[in-house]
């Protein structure tokens, strides 16, 4: 049978505050690049207009830049998107978001009219168009953050059932931190925050929970098992033992994000930019986040019930109580 | 649960998921000879979204620029019965008309390539009006009031603010022009000329009387240059000058201009406030072409409608009745001759057969309440839709490839099982997509790529467990057992975890990110039965060939 890293024994939590620094340091780049300039985000987020274009032959940027200047829609950012003759239109200052007020139509059909007339019918197909209201985009944004910290909320709840409160909250924190780590990516990549974007980074809080979780419920099993250990060993010993596996799916999940990042498009692309990042930092924030916090939080509230790690006294009974799942099966 | 009840099970979950794949009749707009038309073709019922289909979305909320509506929530309750009626005659295969939140109307119409077309027929408040022209030459005799109230606005603008000053000027150009198109008129029109006369004599052209001219054989009708409508537009809206108007009565704008010598006009109707009938007793509208009127729409109108119009139109005998659709008038307005009673007709002036196809259905589906404004609108082309369908179907292939060959080069015959499960796995994900008839959105494709990659940690989770048990000396049989059983919590808390954040994510999601969550609802799902279920039962087929002969396990 063919295996990789079987077996292993490496110490890794021992290197948890060179990796608390990496990880600090990361995110403090770029939340402080968000401090400096503002994240991009969609139309769907900011209100205004997209549209995007298929030119019968590649148009000159600057001309198109030149006509919707003179037209009255500044600022508008033009992009190649694809192709040298699919192009975006985003018109997303608050000039023309203002603009839309009487209609969310508005700025795309004088888009579409002063481009008609420049280069003329037929020249070019609206393939997509967004028009989107302020409101519209401040009620998403709230539904996005409040699906965020809702989902927390969840978790919290449903690993304090399943594990207990101290897992709950190392496994929580570790996710908090992907969020963090995430919005630095998305931030240094110039990556669009867009409905999908937060799909995305929803997609990875899940997928760095999973992996929190495999690893805790080997926690909770060789903490069952009472053996003559420290937490820290314990620790250690669950991250080595469930490492194959996690090799493994990350390999597989790494491999259809590539497939999307590579072959899916132009509209899928930043979604398979923050999955990739994610498997990184999901694997990441479970072994270097997760582990380290709930040792930090075995230390301030040690357990009465002489369940600790080091006791090894835990009894027959308290262990059923602990895990329902086991125990009924 | 005995092998033959587990692979009955199994079989019985594949013949439920082919029969909800099977491919079904469904009406759709499809594209025949380069051309969108509405067909019945056989297809997989998948539900697509409309970025994969194309189509239009728009939501709509309460237009109060012009006017403070007071119950809103009870307006949009009353528009959206409208709107649902007209998108319904408009003939869209699925299309989604709902109310979101107390204010706000979402319309979703799939497979739409006449975008411009689909949002009037959503928008268009087709209030419609019968009112009957001015013949007290009321108008004329409010000029004088109407040029002092200018006069008056002028001098107070001017003192105030130079912006104001600068549209003084333009009416006085304005002024000039007009005059000296009047004197070139004076060939084609005697009428007009007399009009000018009767204007004249109100005391000199005012700032007002500057602008209109009267019109031709009919009273209550006023020419406007086209290029002064926006002055006159300016004026109205003045408040001075609405009070100075006559009492009861209101201006109209024609829908249509007329062009007079070289001249393009728009003609200004003055009619009594109170209409002599409303749209609202329309019982069925359609659109005609005649050879003299052009396009028309003639519609007929319920008995109480019928007796109304009938009374009133006898009291109005000789005069002449202005059709006014959201306060436009309709072609010119024709003279009452003897009482109208059940049936009328609108003419479309210029209008193509369309437009009047498009007025005989919101005719039928009756007027909004209140005016409506698009605040979100997404268009999606068809090609776009269709490419994205392609990109993702090419990127799901390879990453099923990808993942068979870690499975297999890693895992071998064991592997070979996981992906006989994930077959089933893509198979079940899909039939409960369709059995569900949850919407397939872009982003929910690629949450389904992307979990073909994590679907397999289940596998993988117990895998490892097996290889574990074997290597602390089990025999095969009990290592597979405590494998599976010793991976289950792992399994269960991974799975319910992340199923609770996709439930969160559809219910605070919108469109695409709903569908999206749905996705990931239905893959955890069929994962979990492929993985612990399926696969279970395909080992213990293997085992049970050979009844115990089994001693090594390719894993």
């Amino acid at each position: 049978m063919l295996r990789i890293l079987h077996d292993t024994n490496y110490d890794f939590i021992r290197w948890w505050k060179v990796m608390a620094a990496i990880t600090l340091a990361f995110i403090l780049l770029g939340l402080g690049s968000l401090a400096v300039k503002p994240p991009n985000y969609s139309i769907e987020f900011t209100g205004g207009t997209l549209m995007q274009l298929q030119f019968v032959k590649p148009p000159d940027v600057g001309d198109i830049r030149a006509t919707l200047d003179q037209a009255g829609v500044q600022g508008a950012e033009i992009q190649q998107f694809g192709t040298n003759r699919d192009f975006t239109v985003r018109a997303q200052n608050p000039a023309t978001v203002a603009a839309q007020a009487g209609g969310a139509t508005t700025i795309s059909d004088r888009i579409g009219q002063v481009l008609t007339q420049k280069f003329g019918e037929n020249s070019f197909r609206v393939v997509r168009t967004e028009g989107v209201g302020p409101r519209v985009g401040s009620e998403l944004r709230r539904g996005a953050i409040t699906a965020i910290l809702l989902s927390f909320l969840i978790t919290l709840i449903y690993l304090s059932i399943r594990f207990e409160w101290r897992f709950a909250t190392a496994a929580v924190i570790a996710t908090s931190h992907d969020v963090f780590t995430t919005i630095a990516f998305l931030k240094l990549m110039h990556l669009e925050i867009s409905l999908t974007v937060v799909a995305g980074l929803l997609t990875v809080l899940g997928y760095s929970l999973n992996d929190t979780i495999i690893i805790f419920d080997r926690v909770r099993e060789n903490l069952r098992k009472g053996r003559k250990e420290t937490l820290y060993e314990t620790l250690n010993r669950s991250i080595n033992e469930t490492l194959p596996r996690s090799i493994l799916t990350h390999a597989t999940a790494f491999a259809a994000t590539l497939a999307l990042l590579i072959f899916a498009g132009e509209v899928i692309r930043p979604f398979a930019w923050v999955m990739a990042f994610g498997i990184v930092t999901g694997t990441f924030s479970s072994i270097y986040v997760a582990a380290p916090v709930l040792l930090w939080i075995e230390r301030k509230w040690p357990r009465k019930t002489g369940a600790r790690q080091s006791s090894s006294t835990a009894t027959p009974t308290s262990r059923t109580r602990r895990s329902p799942a086991t125990a009924t099966r | 649960m005995t092998l033959k009840w587990r692979l009955l099970c199994i079989l019985g979950l594949i013949a439920a998921s082919v029969w909800a794949l099977f491919p079904r009749t469904v009406v759709e707009r499809v594209k025949r000879n380069g051309e969108f038309v509405y067909d019945t073709v056989r297809r997989v019922p998948l539900k697509r979204g409309l970025d994969l289909q194309g189509g239009m979305h728009l939501a709509l909320e309460v237009d109060e620029s012009k006017a403070p509506v007071p119950d809103k929530s009870k307006a949009i309750d009353n528009a959206l019965k409208v709107v649902r009626n007209r998108i319904d005659e408009f003939g869209v295969s699925e299309p989604v008309v709902q109310k979101a939140g107390s204010d706000r109307i979402i319309v979703e119409l799939p497979g739409i390539d006449d975008p411009r077309r689909a949002q009037d027929v959503v928008q268009k408040s087709a209030f419609l009006e019968f009112q009957i022209t001015d013949k007290t030459q009321a108008l004329e005799k409010s000029l004088p009031r109407l040029d002092a109230v200018l006069k008056d606005k002028k001098i107070a603008v001017a003192t105030t603010a130079g912006a104001a000053a600068k549209t003084d000027t333009a009416a006085g150009a304005g002024l000039q022009s007009l005059f000296s198109t009047d004197t070139s008129k004076k060939a084609d029109s005697s009428k007009t000329d007399s009009a000018k006369a009767a204007l004249g004599t109100t005391g000199g052209p005012g700032a007002f009387s500057k602008l209109v001219q009267q019109g031709q054989g009919m009273p209550g009708e006023y020419y406007v240059a086209q290029t002064d409508v926006p002055t006159m537009n300016q004026y109205l809206a003045l408040p001075e000058v609405s009070a100075a108007l006559p009492p009861g009565k209101v201006l109209r704008w024609s829908s249509d201009t007329v062009s007079l010598g070289n001249r393009v006009y728009r003609a200004l109707y003055l009619v009594d406030a109170k209409p002599i009938i409303t749209g609202e007793y329309i019982t069925d509208a359609k659109p005609n072409t005649s050879p003299t009127e052009g396009n028309l729409v003639q519609f007929t109108m319920n008995n109480e409608g019928a007796r109304r119009f009938r009374t009133e139109t006898s009291r109005h005998i000789g005069d002449f009745m202005a059709i006014v659709l959201d306060q436009r008038v309709m072609g010119r307005p024709p003279v009452i001759q003897s009482s109208i009673g059940t049936n009328g007709q609108i003419t479309m002036g210029g209008k193509d057969l369309q437009a009047a196809q498009d007025l005989a259905l919101v005719l039928r589906a009756g007027s909004l309440p209140v005016p409506l404004k698009v605040v979100d609108v997404v268009q999606i082309g068809a090609s776009l839709g269709q490419d994205s369908i392609h990109k993702a179907t090419t990127a799901g292939v390879i990453a099923i490839a990808l993942v068979i060959i870690i499975m297999l080069g890693y895992y071998r015959f064991s592997g070979a099982l996981a992906v006989a499960g994930l077959a089933l796995y893509i198979l079940y994900t899909l039939a409960a997509l369709a059995g569900f008839s949850a919407v397939l959105t872009l982003p929910g494709l690629a949450g389904f790529v992307l979990s073909i990659g994590i679907a397999v940690d289940a596998n993988v989770l117990i895998f490892e467990r097996i290889r574990e048990e074997l290597n602390h000396g089990k025999t095969v049989r009990t290592a597979i057992d405590e494998g599976f059983r010793h991976a289950m919590s792992a399994i269960v808390d991974s799975n319910v975890s992340t199923a609770l954040t996709a439930a969160v994510l559809y219910q605070y999601g919108t469109g695409p990110v709903r569908g999206f969550a749905v996705t990931l609802l239905a893959g955890i799902a069929a994962s979990m039965i492929t993985s612990i279920f399926v696969v279970r039962t395909f080992y213990m087929l293997w085992l049970n060939r050979s009844r115990d002969a089994q001693t090594t396990l390719s894993i």
